[in-house]
């Protein structure tokens, strides 16, 4: 765990965070990470400030993860950028916060590519969403489509359950047998079905709540807490979390501990 | 070419330097011994300095300014100069200021005046001599060593080189060897001795394409200037006042630049520092290639829309040679048009202004005018990098620049034993918040002192307006300061102090020291 982190390591030094990662590779990164962006509400509120400029503090530490992520070898990270509830939240914040995605997404995309990330957006399928920004985000889907770096998927308007009822219905569509229905060609439904299934998930802010995020691939997953706000999450935090990761005795409900990212069935 | 070869100690008695006099018809005349570059090629086509020279005619092209920053990030790929540009380049903070620093150091050295040219070669000799240490591995590295400093020579050449040949106009052999001479030059005025580039231009190749290949790797600074900079590229002074305006525009130019420069960059190391293709970049070139190439088949003025109608109506997966091109292309264009509409601007939206008020908040003081390599720490090569930009500003010559430093060095000293408080040698961002310091003890009072020193050149005891116009680059316009229009040195200390110390907005020190 992380917890007792004092916001000072949010100063902590860049270049020897990126040195750590690459001693530390033949350890076992955790192969897909996933980050539940929690905290920036509470991280704007200690500072009296609207909710809004928490989520906007949030951008820089985005960026931050992706950079550490891809240089410390994960191949797949996701993040949880908007719930299929977060629709209920005050309509001026979704406002905010649609604009707001519209205006990173444009910002980074060139050097998201530059990176040789491959970008999905993971839900983005409710008609609340500002046509510009579903445009903005299907064109950064088709330039880095082609990318064999790190994946990067944002999940956006998604929810687990929505997705694991949308597999139900395509296989019921295909006209799939009951019998021939398992795991594996269930999973093949899923939107995105190439994803692996998730090492690690990261919920910052102390929350510990798995909120209908990826629900199916989070499975096996192991989970960390640190207490730092998002807003405040560094490199370095999420280095920590990788170590704390390589800590866990794996077992996947059985004895022997296996490689992760390793395909169950 | 210059006359040594590969296999003759370089000898300095021999080599030629221009005689100021004989400029006009490129007369030279051998050397009384001290080092300097030889004035013309040695076929004695023109000058290799001033007007003339095949340097001056890419100058003022505004394609240089591009060139000069794909220059940086191969610099920047180099170990050694990596190393040095993380520990004390201030290119992240202050790029702007920079990036004219460096053109203007350019034009001294390929201008028309030697004596100017021997003042900024002894001026760059003394700033390379105080910039040296050792990478995070451990590795040393100097400013000095003439194998880097050939590298960065050889990166500015060949990035010219290659911006003309982007640019479709590439340069013929003859031009580039005339080129090739005048950077050689270059790097002879710096008193180094030859042998560190190659002798010509046909051996330069193989030793340019032996270092992309084999040196330059993918640090730390390199990734700094493509992902960090070109993302958070800090307004220009111009600029400063519109923030909206340069918020718009550094949208579409900092990504814009960043995949030009990631495009132009050699292959192999492009392939070995995992930076993927630019399909925007690739598909323009490629563009062009395809109507030049296609015009060469046909009849002037003439287009063959049967042709063309036969090429568009082609089905991507018939069997057709062509087919497969095609379809790639077509992949390729609705990349870049995806690219495209991502960095088309959009209108600007209002953002909250902070420029508010005389006095700056602890955070701001320490990002905007303490920390100038933006590294987030204050330490020794911040202040080195204010004690650089002053001595610059005021072309100071020794012993006064050593003077400055040292002053600097002691004010360092000051600073470590009052905010160092975890004893790691450095005083971080939140050190100095908490800490609320007091800056003015002794020795920044000292800096203060020998800044005002420096400033007046004549010694009368007062900055008059041209002094002052040298270190501020600005009209003196105060009024309080005194009947006869100058600046006393109680008034320029006290000035100096509430700027440091006071963290007061200053008309004078904020372009000087705060500005990116």
């Amino acid at each position: 765990m992380i917890a007792g982190h004092t916001a000072g390591d949010a100063f902590a030094d860049p270049t020897s965070a990126s040195r750590f990662a690459d001693a530390d590779r033949s350890l076992g990164v955790p192969r897909h990470v996933a980050c539940v962006m929690d905290g920036n509400g509470r991280w704007a509120a200690q500072r009296s400030l609207p909710r809004t400029s928490g989520h906007r503090a949030a951008e820089t530490t985005v960026i931050d993860v992706i950079e550490a992520a891809r240089a410390a070898g994960v191949e797949w990270l996701s993040l949880y950028a908007f719930s299929t509830e977060n629709w209920s939240r005050p309509s001026a914040e979704v406002d905010y916060l649609m604009r707001l995605v519209r205006t990173v997404v444009r910002k980074h995309a060139p050097l998201l590519h530059a990176r040789g990330i491959r970008c999905r957006f993971l839900g983005v399928s409710d008609p609340r969403i500002p046509r510009e920004l579903a445009r903005d985000v299907a064109d950064l889907m088709t330039l880095t489509g082609d990318n064999r770096g790190m994946t990067l998927t944002v999940a956006f308007d998604h929810g687990g359950r929505r997705d694991i009822v949308a597999a139900a219905r395509s296989l019921i569509r295909a006209g799939v047998a009951a019998e021939a229905v398992d795991e594996r060609s269930f999973a093949a439904h899923l939107p995105f079905p190439d994803t692996p299934d998730v090492d690690l998930v990261i919920r910052t802010s102390g929350e510990q709540r798995i909120s209908n995020f990826m629900l199916w691939q989070v499975a096996y997953a192991e989970w960390v807490f640190p207490t730092v706000l998002w807003p405040d999450f560094r490199a370095p935090h999420f280095l920590e979390c990788l170590h704390t990761y390589r800590q866990r005795d794996r077992r996947f409900g059985g004895v022997l501990p296996e490689r992760n990212g390793d395909s169950r069935s | 070419m210059c006359c040594p070869s590969g296999t003759e100690i370089p000898d300095r008695d021999h080599r030629r330097r221009r005689n100021p006099d004989s400029a006009q018809d490129g007369a030279t005349e051998f050397d009384d011994g001290t080092s300097r570059p030889s004035a013309a090629n040695a076929n004695g086509h023109g000058p290799l300095f001033g007007a003339g020279s095949r340097f001056q005619e890419f100058v003022n092209d505004p394609r240089w300014a591009l060139a000069i920053v794909r220059a940086t990030v191969l610099e920047a790929a180099h170990p050694q100069v990596g190393a040095a540009l993380i520990d004390n380049s201030t290119f992240v903070a202050h790029p702007w200021r920079r990036l004219r620093n460096t053109l203007r150091s350019l034009q001294r050295m390929f201008g028309d005046d030697e004596q100017v040219r021997l003042r900024e070669a002894a001026r760059l000799n003394r700033l390379h001599a105080r910039l040296g240490g050792t990478d995070p591995r451990g590795r040393p590295y100097s400013a000095m060593d003439p194998a880097i400093r050939a590298w960065v020579v050889a990166t500015l050449f060949e990035s010219t080189v290659t911006m003309c040949r982007l640019g479709g106009q590439p340069l013929e052999q003859h031009g580039m060897e005339r080129l090739y001479a005048e950077f050689q030059a270059y790097l002879a005025a710096m008193g180094d001795e030859a042998g560190h580039l190659p002798p010509t231009l046909s051996e330069f190749w193989p030793y340019y394409d032996h270092v992309v290949a084999q040196e330059l790797e993918n640090t730390e600074a390199m990734r700094i200037i493509l992902y960090k900079l070109f993302d958070h590229l800090p307004a220009p002074a111009l600029l400063g006042g519109v923030p909206t305006l340069w918020a718009t525009g550094r949208a579409v130019a900092g990504p814009l630049i960043g995949a030009i420069t990631v495009a132009s960059l050699p292959e192999p190391f492009r392939r070995r520092a995992g930076l993927p293709e630019m399909p925007g970049a690739q598909t323009l070139m490629q563009g062009a290639y395809l109507a030049v190439g296609l015009a060469r088949f046909l009849p002037d003025g003439w287009v063959r829309a049967d042709a063309v109608a036969d090429l568009l109506a082609l089905s991507p997966d018939s069997d057709d040679p062509r087919a497969r091109a095609v379809t790639a292309l077509h992949d390729r264009m609705r990349r870049a048009g995806a690219l495209i509409r991502l960095i088309t601007p959009l209108p600007p939206q209002p953002e909250p202004a902070s420029r508010t008020g005389a006095e700056r908040g602890a955070e701001e003081f320490f990002r905007e005018v303490l920390d100038q390599t933006g590294d987030g720490y204050l330490d020794w090569p911040d202040l080195a990098a204010m004690a650089r930009e002053l001595s610059t500003r005021l072309d100071l010559e020794e012993p006064e620049e050593t003077r400055l430093y040292d002053a600097y060095a002691d004010w360092w000293r000051e600073l470590q034993r009052a905010l160092d408080t975890d004893g790691d040698g450095r005083v971080s961002a939140r050190e100095y918040a908490t800490a609320v310091p007091s800056l003015a003890g002794p020795a920044l009072i000292k800096v203060a002192e020998v800044l005002f020193d420096a400033t007046d050149k004549d010694g009368d005891q007062h900055i008059d307006a041209d002094e002052y116009r040298t270190l501020f680059q600005t009209a003196f316009h105060r009024d309080t300061v005194g009947t006869d229009r100058t600046y006393t040195r109680g008034a320029f200390v006290r000035d100096f102090l509430a700027f440091m110390s006071g963290r007061r907005r200053s008309t004078a020190y904020d372009p000087l020291l705060a500005q990116a």
